[in-house]
């Protein structure tokens, strides 16, 4: 009984705060919405007996990438009220479309009669007796270790590709280079002379 | 041999039309006249050997051009007697039209596309003479065809000339279409295109039938008359004979070889070539003989009232082919072969010395304004006389003297007779047609000669004299136009008729002194008079006497032995008849342009509507023009205004191409550059697809 | 495990080379930089053609590595030869034109685009082997991220930029409706294995199968830029650098392309009836947009985008046909479309005007046929392959779709196939017309002959391979990738 309270209650939050994160004027709300969307999407993890999944959103998701977000959106200057103004203009047929799509899929899945995804055919059935993260990570660094170090090798393509599209030289600065310093000797840098008097020293 | 005798004119073609501007133009027909020449030097032992008996015929196989179930044809070059006739007379005819082009053409731009042609019709000719099945022939047929397109429109900057090809062209192409539906039709009752097997099975068809449109119809005589068709339209035979005269616009030489000698003899070779399955086709031999004798005399009565000096001898040539159709529909194929023969030599003569006559005059052709070139042209005018002598049959029937002509014309006109008396329909009557046209015949050629060399010099009123007076040079020579006739009433024949302007100058020559044509011109001139004169006399025993005919023909063509002996037995008055009606052409000629020359006006006065009415020629262009052209044109301009343009191309390629365009410009306009645009796209794309998908499902 | 893991190991060497490859030469590159490019570029190269020789071992029955997540074999292996020699070439194509953007023509290429590339390819090679829906994704977005970063590799040029960002946003959207769809399979048949989802469809093919089909094959139709999908094309080909362009259109098309046969016969085997519709949708929609939107099109790299599109659709009809020969079909044009593209492509690369900066605009090219005769001569050529003109080899592979989709009983689809390759006929004949026979404008660039002799020997080799000589590729190219379809159909 109280699982299906919180599960409908999750799970309006979810949508509802979803549809805010769209519909907010102020993109840093959208962003705050977003956060407790993020959160109320874990919760429904933990219903579902998924706690490893449930943490991975808080930390990584709201932990990093919302508050990355929330930077980004304060620190850039971008004017959304102009990014916005063809929204409404756009609305009536984008609303149309979304409507038909989801009244057919939602028309799909009603005509589906299963009831319950089938859990017996997942491929990787876990064990009771381990825990939920220890499950993951066994299946993920043998089973799936294919895809995880493909996974690894998507990340440093994104590095790479971040780097490349916003390092830049920088003509003109002088950067100290210890190699450089390291080597020099003193004969580069001293010169002994020993002038007459009167004469003076040349330069 | 025969390889390179038919392989060489093409050969040179190749090299003087692909080398043309590259090569020069002594190059060019240096190389044209001596493959020509050499053709030439290997064709005459062949027929010699026939004629002396020592050969016997050959099938040379080249290779094979195609093969399909039971159609195989096969390029060769077969030989036999008719053969051997026909080479020596393209051959010949041809080297000579090359020399003389060398003078006659020595002022024109384009020399090395001229012998080209020439050159290319030669081969096309002989490809024609040597086919062994009817494909090849009409590979043959088709390649003279397309010579004669050619060089007719030679110069095809003069619009005349263009328009000519276009006819010659035309009109020929519905007697090709004959031709092609009678080859279709023989491979569909005999199985086979090849010549000899359909000959050997030719007289077992006779009197077989088919159904077509529920008709019962006679084979062979479907067969043949479709054949025939084709031959009249090669031929220019009476109803597609309005492309000759037209053809004339091409240069002179060309007149010679194509337009008289060789290609429209094209037809009398195919009836005689397939003889045997004419014989087997009572009918169609009638329609032969009837068609025959109408040409004619048709042409000979045109022939009487032009002026134009090659649209006489392009008339006469019409009714001489004429006189080899109906010998051929009697059955004496002998004879219309003989006549074939003998008039290639005398026509070319004509022709080459009209071309002569021109040259001289400046590029002149009418007759009016011609007279008392005698004097200036000797060479000419005597090579002309031979040619007239020979063409009007002059010789003595009972002493076996003559020319050329009299002992070819006289055997088609005997055996004409005897085959009348043999029970052939139409025979006598085909006789006294002959016999009247033969009486024209004397009067036009004669005509003719007076006209164009005896009496005054009547040349003050040419404009090409007076083009050649005024400019030094002479580079109008080779497209000046002939725009500009005389009225028809005008028409007559008296030069003081010609108006005032002559009468300044009281010689009438203007002050123009007319030049005698360079000599390698008048060498094929002297060559064929020799021909004119003595081909009769050498030849006649092998092609039409009963003997010797029938072992020099050897099977080649069906010749009636029968025949050949009845008509040496005709009655001595249809012996004399060419004779009287030969020299009655003279005296009438005589009479009326040198003794009498009021004489022809008066008589045009009298029977005025008679004398318009050939003037006219029949007014067969006019009937053709109003019964095919215009409905043609209208049916043209009908398909091609709302069915092709309003409904075709609208619909069609148009109404596409611009659907086309605009979708282009639909695509570009959703090709916007806007991210929601395409995110819109996308999603109108998914949406799309899944309702399509659920609707399915 | 173990010797399972060593045996897939051994199946996936290509990729784990290409990788290995990739990471020594990145550590290259950030030592010393991008006056080691040259060499950096070579030593990709070298990579790729040995991951090429790798692809041999693949045992001739085929094999499964890791558990069902890949599968290597003859389509595979096809496959992977096609686009690492893609990639090689669009690697070999770029120090040149890199050089004459960067200010004063004299510059270096950034040491990071052959490793991007070599990246990319461990992706495509990854979607081309694979036989579960997470190898798939994980393989397109390797391909798709480097893709991206690659649109806009020119940061200072605002097109380049701009093409980047756009092929990402759209990318992402992409990215999210193939998910969508590979939620929905693995919801409804609890496996994301291919012959996991081919028994479930079997079984019960119910409405959020056939969801997650649509989506999934909406998702894959964007990354083969095939209409409706196709928005982003012109506008990338358009601003991407020009190797960068030739990449995309050669070597990413093939992976998808391939990809997408995978699935539709591997995963959706026992729904044919229905994924053809989609596909004979694609397929139309494509060909006929590509053949129309070229003709408007007066910039030569966004005409090619629309070739691209055009010629996708026409393998698709291959695919649409549902059979073994229509899948050899569609490899086969596959393989002759790269060698035409890139050809193209390097033909393009070489119009540089007296500056060293490229021409793009084709009106400005008239009179080249004057300046560069052979030059032209082998655009022409690759025009005329394009458009499927028969001597070309081009003709030969629409010719194989055409039969295989007449075959199948698609009369009416190889009909208005050939129809829409009448009118893409008239846009490649008009910039051979543009080039070879109309007048210099007034305006027109003083041409650089300046060659080079890698690129003069690549448009050689590819133009003999195009060439009527191409014919007789056909018995090892028809061996080939009826071997790779044979493979799908075991």
């Amino acid at each position: 009984m109280i699982q299906t309270i919180a599960f409908y209650l999750f799970a309006t939050l979810v949508i509802a705060s979803g549809a805010l994160t769209v519909f907010a004027r102020n993109p840093v709300h959208s962003v705050l919405w977003l956060i407790l969307a993020f959160f109320n999407a874990a919760g429904l993890m933990i219903l579902l007996g998924a706690e490893f999944i449930a943490m991975l959103l808080i930390i990584v998701y709201v932990g990093a990438v919302a508050v990355l977000f929330l930077f980004v959106v304060m620190m850039l200057d971008v004017d959304f009220a102009e990014l916005r103004a063809g929204f409404v203009r756009y609305l009536p047929l984008g609303a149309l479309l979304a409507i038909v799509l989801a009244v057919e899929i939602v028309f799909a899945i009603g005509a589906w009669s299963a009831g319950a995804i089938n859990m017996g055919a997942r491929i990787a059935p876990v064990a009771s007796d381990v825990s939920n993260t220890q499950a993951i990570g066994q299946l993920l660094y043998t089973r799936y270790i294919f895809l995880f170090e493909a996974a690894g090798i998507i990340l440093l393509v994104a590095m790479v590709g971040a780097i490349v599209l916003t390092h830049r030289k920088r003509g003109g600065v002088k950067p100290q280079d210890i190699g450089h310093q390291v080597r020099r000797r003193p004969e580069d840098a001293t010169r002994l002379t020993r002038p007459e008097s009167g004469q003076g020293v040349e330069l | 041999m025969i390889k390179l005798i038919v392989f060489l004119p093409l050969l040179a073609a190749l090299v003087a039309g692909l080398g043309n501007r590259m090569i020069g133009n002594v190059v060019a027909k240096a190389i044209t006249t001596g493959a020509l020449l050499t053709s030439c030097a290997l064709s005459w032992p062949i027929f010699l050997a026939f004629v002396a008996g020592n050969a016997s015929p050959s099938v040379t196989p080249l290779f094979t051009w195609m093969q399909s179930g039971g159609l195989d044809i096969a390029w060769s070059l077969r030989v036999d007697t008719l053969t051997a006739v026909m080479l020596v007379v393209v051959t010949s005819v041809s080297s000579l039209v090359h020399i003389y082009s060398w003078g006659y053409m020595d002022e024109d731009p384009d020399q090395p596309r001229f012998f080209a042609y020439l050159s290319l019709f030669t081969f096309a000719m002989l490809m024609l003479v040597t086919a062994n099945n009817l494909v090849q022939m009409f590979f043959g047929w088709e390649g003279v065809g397309l010579a004669s397109y050619l060089l007719i429109g030679f110069w095809f900057k003069k619009p005349s000339a263009n328009a000519a090809a276009i006819k010659a062209f035309v009109v020929n192409r519905v007697g090709d279409l004959g031709f092609m539906l009678g080859i279709f039709g023989t491979f569909l009752v005999f199985g086979t295109v090849s010549i000899p097997d359909i000959l050997a099975a030719a007289p077992g068809m006779a009197g077989s039938a088919i159904t077509f449109l529920g008709m019962r119809l006679d084979t062979m005589t479907i067969l043949t008359l479709l054949l025939f068709v084709g031959a009249m339209g090669k031929s220019a035979q009476l109803g597609l004979h309005t492309w000759l005269p037209d053809a004339m616009e091409g240069p002179t030489p060309v007149s010679a070889l194509i337009h008289a000698a060789t290609m429209v003899t094209a037809g009398v070779f195919m009836v005689c070539r397939l003889s045997p399955m004419f014989e087997a086709a009572p009918v169609a031999q009638g329609f032969v003989i009837f068609i025959g004798a109408a040409t004619c005399l048709f042409a000979a009565t045109v022939a009487t009232t032009q002026t134009d000096i090659k649209r006489v001898i392009a008339y006469s040539t019409c009714s001489q082919l004429g006189y080899m159709f109906f010998a051929a529909g009697v059955g004496a194929y002998g004879a219309a072969m003989f006549h074939l023969f003998t008039h290639a030599f005398f026509k070319a003569l004509l022709f080459l010395g009209a071309g002569s006559v021109i040259h001289a005059m400046h590029h002149e052709q009418d007759m009016r304004y011609y007279g008392a070139l005698r004097k200036r042209i000797p060479l000419t005018f005597w090579a002309m006389v031979a040619g007239t002598l020979a063409i009007t049959g002059v010789g003595i029937p009972g002493l076996a003297v003559g020319f050329a002509g009299f002992w070819s014309k006289d055997a088609i006109l005997e055996s004409a007779w005897a085959a009348g008396s043999l029970g052939v329909e139409g025979g006598h009557l085909a006789f006294l047609v002959g016999a009247f046209a033969a009486l024209l015949t004397s009067f036009y050629s004669w005509r003719l000669i007076f006209l164009t060399f005896f009496g005054k010099a009547r040349w003050t009123q040419s404009e090409h004299i007076a083009h050649a007076l005024h400019d030094a040079h002479g580079d109008h020579h080779a497209d000046s136009d002939h725009d500009n006739p005389p009225s028809q009433e005008d028409a007559g024949h008296e030069p003081a008729q010609h108006g005032p302007a002559a009468a300044g100058l009281s010689d009438g020559t203007g002050g123009y002194h007319p030049h005698e044509s360079p000599w390698s011109m008048l060498v094929p001139l002297i060559v064929l008079s020799i021909g004119a004169v003595a081909a009769g006399q050498v030849f006649h025993h092998v092609f039409v006497d009963p003997e010797g005919g029938l072992a020099f023909w050897n099977g080649s063509i069906a010749f009636d032995a029968h025949l050949a002996h009845a008509s040496h037995e005709v009655p001595t008055w249809v012996m004399f008849t060419p004779f009287v009606v030969m020299l009655t052409g003279l005296w009438i000629a005589y009479n009326n342009y040198i003794r009498d020359p009021g004489a022809p006006a008066r008589f045009t006065a009298m029977f005025g509507p008679l004398y318009t009415f050939l003037l006219n020629k029949w007014y067969f262009d006019e009937l053709y023009n109003v019964i095919f052209v215009r409905p043609a044109f209208w049916f043209g301009r009908l398909f091609w205004q709302r069915g092709d343009v309003g409904i075709i191309d609208r619909f069609g390629p148009d109404g596409a191409a611009r659907a086309v365009q605009g979708g282009s410009v639909l695509t570009g306009r959703l090709q916007s550059g806007f991210l929601y645009t395409y995110a819109l796209v996308m999603l109108l794309g998914l949406a799309g697809l899944a309702t399509w998908a659920m609707v399915r499902f | 495990m173990n010797h399972d893991m060593s045996a897939s190991l051994l199946l996936v060497a290509p990729e784990l080379t290409l990788t290995l490859a990739g990471l020594a030469l990145l550590i290259w590159a950030a030592f010393f930089g991008d006056r080691h490019a040259t060499g950096i570029s070579i030593a990709a190269v070298a990579a790729l053609v040995g991951a090429g020789a790798l692809t041999s071992l693949a045992p001739a029955a085929g094999g499964n590595a890791f558990d069902g997540l890949a599968r290597v074999d003859a389509f595979s292996t096809f496959a992977h030869v096609l686009i690492y020699f893609a990639a090689a070439v669009a690697i070999i194509i770029a120090p040149r034109f890199f050089r004459a953007h960067t200010p004063g023509g004299h510059g270096l290429m950034r040491a990071e685009y052959p490793i991007l590339i070599v990246f990319a390819a461990v992706g495509m090679g990854m979607m081309v082997s694979a036989t579960d829906l997470m190898t798939l994704y994980v393989g397109l977005e390797m391909n798709s991220l480097a893709a991206y970063v690659l649109a806009s590799f020119i940061r200072t040029d605002t097109r380049s930029a701009e093409a980047g960002l756009k092929y990402f946003v759209l990318g992402a959207l992409a990215s999210g409706i193939l998910l969508y769809g590979m939620s929905l399979l693995y919801g409804f048949s609890g496996t994301t294995n291919f012959a996991g989802i081919a028994a479930a469809m079997g079984a019960d093919f119910s409405g959020g199968l056939v969801f997650g089909l649509v989506f999934v094959l909406a998702g894959l139709a964007f990354k083969i830029s095939a209409v409706p999908f196709h928005m982003w094309t012109p506008d990338v080909y358009e601003g991407a650098p020009t190797p960068v362009t030739a990449f995309f259109a050669s070597a990413p098309k093939v992976a998808a392309m391939a990809l997408t046969v995978r699935v539709c016969i591997e995963a959706f085997g026992p729904t044919t009836l229905d994924w053809q519709q989609i596909i004979i949708f694609l397929a139309l929609a494509s060909t006929i947009l590509g053949a129309v939107g070229a003709i408007g099109q007066r910039n030569i790299k966004r005409l090619l985008a629309y070739s691209s599109i055009n010629n996708v659709g026409f393998a698709l009809i291959g695919l649409a046909a549902g059979s073994e020969a229509g899948v050899a079909a569609t490899m086969s044009y596959m393989a002759v479309y790269v060698v035409m593209t890139l050809g193209s492509f390097l033909c393009i690369l070489q119009l540089r005007d007296a500056g060293g900066a490229y021409v793009e605009d084709i009106a400005r090219m008239a009179g080249l046929g004057k300046a560069r005769p052979w030059l032209v001569g082998a655009i022409a050529l690759f025009m005329f392959s394009l458009a499927g003109i028969p001597p070309l080899f081009g003709f030969w592979p629409k010719f194989l779709v055409f039969d295989a989709a007449v075959r199948a009983g698609l009369l009416p689809l190889a009909i208005i196939g050939a129809l829409s390759s009448v009118i893409s006929a008239f846009y490649y004949l008009k910039v051979i017309k543009t080039m070879a026979f109309d007048e210099a404008p007034a305006d027109a660039p003083q041409w650089t002959a300046e060659g080079n002799a890698v690129e003069t020997g690549l448009i050689g080799f590819t133009a003999t391979a195009i060439s009527p000589l191409g014919y007789l590729a056909i018995a090892p190219l028809a061996y080939l990738s009826g071997n790779a379809a044979l493979a799908l159909f075991r």
